[in-house]
């Protein structure tokens, strides 16, 4: 099935709550999202870049005293293509819907023509 | 990478399934930015012992007592923000806003209310301790409305953030 505004990068398990983890968050720290996901620093790391490269996510590394801190948050083109992905979702959904409802007005009702 | 290689769902529920999980992964967003049921009980704490310390009429104890207590609830209060906003800082479009904001100060309003209220009756009855049941009082409001007030934030960012979703199909325009 061929769904418009589904993006395979976002459809990823990893990449997925990642990026919905993002869409509620203005920004987000590194270390809050590799604990809430429970990933590793270096798959946090791996998917994270593999967003950014796609122009999904921003990364912000900056000092706070001496401690280095990383922050990620959803860029516009990646809210964007988070959204559509959300609307491909519900359109396979909503077409499933109108399918089953189909099937079932073209549906003969047996127990009534059968008697 | 295999992650790229994901198929497409094959079908409604794995699509529904799919949506459930964006769906919890932004509630555990709001969720970690509201403060805990124990800051509560921690105030309470503070406002019990402010009023325990006015009963006293020592000024040793009232002198120690009042600003150690208005420090707790101060620096608590204080250190709770940052912290939350240190880790995550939920999107603008979810956040609460004046009716949080307003549910929020309707809390604090109330419980004064309830302390001046409850102190001011007990002590024209000449009833023993009636700062520390008054302040009591207000305690046991806070606690008891304190979480109620956070799950109906949560539940306002819930359902903003929801609506965020439900409005993907306009932003992602037809298929």
């Amino acid at each position: 099935m061929s769904t418009a505004g589904f993006d395979e990068l976002i459809h990823a398990p990893t990449r997925l709550e990642i990026v919905s983890l993002l869409a509620a968050a203005q920004w987000a720290d590194f270390k809050y999202i590799r604990d809430e996901l429970g990933l590793s620093d270096s798959a946090l790391s791996k998917q994270l870049s593999t967003l950014e490269s796609a122009g999904y996510v921003e990364i912000r590394r900056r000092f706070v005293g001496k401690r280095p801190r990383t922050s990620a948050s959803l860029s516009q083109a990646g809210r964007q293509a988070f959204e559509q992905h959300v609307a491909a979702l519900q359109r396979i959904i909503a077409r499933s819907q109108q399918d089953g409802d189909s099937r079932l007005a073209a549906e003969p009702d047996h127990r009534v023509h059968g008697r | 990478m295999s992650d790229t290689q994901q198929p497409q769902p094959t079908g409604a529920a794995d699509a529904a399934a799919e949506l459930a999980e964006i769906q919890r992964r932004q509630q555990q967003v709001i969720r970690s930015t509201l403060v805990p049921v124990w800051y509560w009980w921690v105030m309470a704490a503070a406002i019990v012992a402010i009023g325990a310390a006015r009963d006293s009429h020592v000024t040793v104890v009232l002198a120690i007592t009042i600003p150690l207590a208005v420090l707790v609830m101060v620096v608590l209060t204080g250190a709770m923000i940052p912290e939350v906003r240190r880790r995550v800082q939920v999107h603008s479009a979810t956040q609460p806003g004046a009716r949080g904001a307003a549910a929020i100060f309707g809390l604090i309003v109330l419980v004064n209310a309830v302390i001046i209220a409850t102190a001011a009756s007990l002590d024209a009855s000449h009833i023993p301790h009636p700062m520390t049941i008054g302040y009591a009082a207000g305690a046991a409001l806070l606690v008891t409305a304190g979480p109620l007030v956070m799950g109906y934030c949560r539940r306002l960012m819930f359902s903003r953030a929801q609506q965020q979703v439900n409005d993907a199909p306009e932003a992602g325009g037809a298929g």
